[in-house]
């Protein structure tokens, strides 16, 4: 291909908390393995990002503070976010990402801050924080592991992205955990969430290359390191998982 | 008093058992007398208290080898740095009918416990090392974090010495509203940052703008200034200059001090410019803390080295920022080498390993002289798909989760190389046995029937 494909990372230097480096790194190197060229766009706190040139953006999580933040900068371009969601942007959104996505989300002190209503869902605060290594089972990208560390509960209305086989999920009640809607990924996950899932990576380099119009065919690379850190986790960690 | 009986009997009983005194005997005693604590804090004359995410050990181990120069101080053992870890230190000096027999004390206290424990302890002193990320799952988020300390601090009734070149730090001190002492790196020692580190403090507190550095020290430590309102950094009270282990001090107007350091590295350089800044403002001269930091024995895990077949050398790694400095110890001993590196995911760990891509692996790659990296512990394979993204070549990266077995490998390996050097890299919880497997290879790399077969068999049992 003779543009590189494009991600956006949305405010780095804010959204840090739960080592989002990993899943840009992740993504970088698995087209680089392939021969396919990547540019990486961190966008600075304040600066609304270039849409139009994007073919994957991801947004992370971050403190309360610099959570409220973000969404003030994003809800001033609610539609052209809107607009390319449906034209079928691929967006992977982590922790206080995936909560920024829906309706609103609700702080410990009981404040709901709006958030981009780019999906049918909202958050609101628990009491308790749900913390701990996480596995669930997903129709499309078979068995995803991470570690889950959240206080907020989230409930929506669409295709969820997996079930829940040992930890919480997106509120520690009904068994679902994350959300698909159109290319957009939402979940509590992180770990960070794409080392040890090589499937979840390898179709959002595909959905973005298809995005990007470019041939989406992607050659296998030897995932045994990876594998093996999901087997460790699900052995080691989370033996109930097995089990469902 | 039964807590103190107890308390005082479970340090017994662990003694004759050769443990060392940790926190159970503290904990045990708060069980039956909840108010133990302040009850023996309160004999305290006076308390020196560090604290902060990084450092905080080795700066007051140092602190506590200087102020013992001058008298008995007692001190609590690395890691025992929450409430039931400070009732051991002061139990294990208590008196069977509940008198404190040393009555000054510098202790180490864990971020969280601060706000607990402040009213407790008469805390003259309080040392803040630095703010940084640590341990995401155990105290929530950052904030939460500076809010636990800035409470504490402004119920306290202490003098602060804190590090200036830290933006977070700065912020409390502003805000704590006690007086306070700054110390601080020199300028001509900041670097420009030769890639995108994680930041904690890269915003300024009081507006929100991004401040804007001149130079970094290490993590968000570094010459920072606030465009948009007055906040910036501190003219430091101690000034230090640190080159070849030898440690320059400039407080206020009176001649330059120079310190030799018993601790390598820059990060430690900046726990000892804590300690000194720290025993000054308690009251002691240059000469005594010169006489007590000669004293000083490096703590476990701090590039300690073994003398393995080839050497080996341990440190502890926690935390982003912690390794970051670690690994630049690593990469600035130049030379062929091996490096062993032990993940564990328990509690004293910190159960999210998240923080494995916030840390700078990739500078052992582009160090270009690490010839094989062997990863162990529970999370020997995350560990080793870090390295993989981290660009080590495949086939450079050997995960054995076993530690016995990877420490093993790793010096044969080694030795098989030309006799490189190991070092060794792992969590608080795979430090004791990474230690203890060590002084066994110890000895076995004594030649056979060598002078001393005797001692070799203790040191071996040890
Ligand atoms: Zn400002």
């Amino acid at each position: 291909m003779a543009r590189p494909l494009r991600i956006l990372h949305l405010y780095p230097d804010l959204l840090n908390l739960y080592a989002d480096r990993g899943n840009i790194l992740v993504l970088r190197r698995r087209c680089e393995w392939r021969g396919i060229p990547v540019e990486v766009q961190p966008v600075p706190r304040g600066e609304r990002p270039d849409l139009a040139h994007a073919h994957l953006v991801l947004l992370g999580g971050g403190s309360d503070r610099e959570q409220m933040l973000v969404a003030e900068t994003l809800r001033g371009m609610r539609e052209d976010l809107r607009a390319a969601v449906e034209a079928g942007l691929p967006l992977l959104a982590v922790c206080g990402g995936y909560q920024l996505l829906g309706h609103f989300y609700e702080l410990a002190d009981g404040r709901r801050v709006e958030g981009l209503g780019l999906l049918d869902l909202e958050t609101t605060a628990g009491r308790t924080r749900l913390i701990g290594n996480i596995a669930i089972e997903s129709p499309a990208f078979g068995t995803i592991v991470g570690f889950e560390n959240h206080a907020g509960r989230t409930r929506h209305r669409h295709e969820p992205l997996g079930r829940v086989l040992a930890g919480h999920g997106n509120n520690g009640e009904d068994g679902w955990e994350g959300v698909r809607y159109r290319n957009v990924i939402g979940t509590y996950i992180h770990g960070p969430l794409l080392p040890k899932n090589p499937a979840l990576a390898d179709h959002l380099i595909r959905t973005a290359l298809e995005y990007a119009g470019e041939p989406a065919d992607l050659a296998p690379l030897p995932d045994d390191l990876e594998q093996a850190a999901q087997q460790a986790v699900l052995e080691r960690r989370l033996p109930a998982a097995r089990t469902r | 008093m039964l807590g103190i009986w107890l308390g005082k009997l479970a340090l017994w009983l662990l003694r004759l058992l050769g443990r060392g005194a940790t926190s159970f005997p503290g904990r045990l005693a708060l069980r039956v007398s909840p108010g133990l604590l302040g009850r023996l804090g309160g004999q305290l004359r006076r308390c020196v208290v560090v604290t902060g995410t990084n450092g905080k050990t080795t700066t007051a181990s140092l602190l506590a080898a200087a102020l013992n120069a001058e008298g008995p101080w007692l001190h609590n053992t690395e890691g025992a740095n929450m409430a039931q870890g400070l009732t051991t230190a002061l139990l294990a000096h208590t008196s069977w009918t509940g008198r404190l027999r040393v009555r000054q004390a510098v202790l180490e206290v864990d971020e969280a416990t601060l706000p607990g424990v402040i009213d407790k302890l008469p805390v003259r002193v309080l040392v803040l090392t630095n703010v940084f990320r640590d341990q995401l799952d155990r105290y929530g988020e950052l904030d939460t974090t500076m809010q636990k300390i800035l409470d504490a601090v402004r119920r306290s009734k202490a003098t602060l010495v804190v590090n200036g070149d830290d933006p977070l730090a700065r912020h409390i001190a502003l805000e704590g509203g006690r007086p306070v002492s700054y110390y601080g790196l020199n300028p001509a020692q900041a670097a420009q940052p030769h890639r995108d580190q994680t930041r904690d403090g890269a915003f300024c507190l009081r507006c929100g703008a991004r401040l804007a550095y001149d130079g970094f020290f290490y993590g968000g430590l570094g010459l920072y200034d606030c465009p948009s309102c007055d906040f910036c950094r501190p003219h430091p009270d101690f000034l230090g200059s640190y080159e070849d282990g030898l440690l320059r001090v400039v407080h206020g107007n009176r001649p330059p001090q120079v310190f030799r350091l018993p601790v390598r590295g820059l990060y430690n350089a900046y726990n000892a410019l804590a300690a000194i800044a720290a025993a000054r403002v308690v009251g002691l001269d240059s000469d005594t803390i010169r006489a007590g930091l000669a004293r000083f024995r490096p703590p476990l895990g701090r590039m300690q080295p073994y003398a393995t077949s080839p050497e080996t050398v341990l440190n502890l790694v926690k935390n982003p920022t912690g390794c970051d400095s670690v690994l630049q110890a690593i990469t600035s001993e130049h030379g062929a080498k091996v490096v062993c590196i032990a993940i564990n995911d328990l509690a004293a760990d910190g159960r999210d390993v998240s923080w494995l891509w916030d840390a700078d692996f990739e500078t052992l790659v582009e160090a270009g002289d690490v010839r094989l990296c062997v990863t162990s512990g529970l999370r020997a394979e995350d560990m080793a798909v870090r390295m993989k993204y981290a660009g080590m070549a495949p086939d450079a990266i050997v995960c054995i989760p076993d530690l016995e077995g990877a420490l093993r490998f790793s010096l044969a390996a080694a030795r098989d190389a030309g006799d490189l050097p190991v070092y060794a890299l792992t969590t608080y919880t795979a430090l004791y046995p990474a230690a203890a497997i060590l002084r066994r290879l110890e000895a076995e790399a004594r030649p056979a029937g060598a002078t001393g077969g005797r001692a070799v068999q203790e040191r071996g049992t040890a």
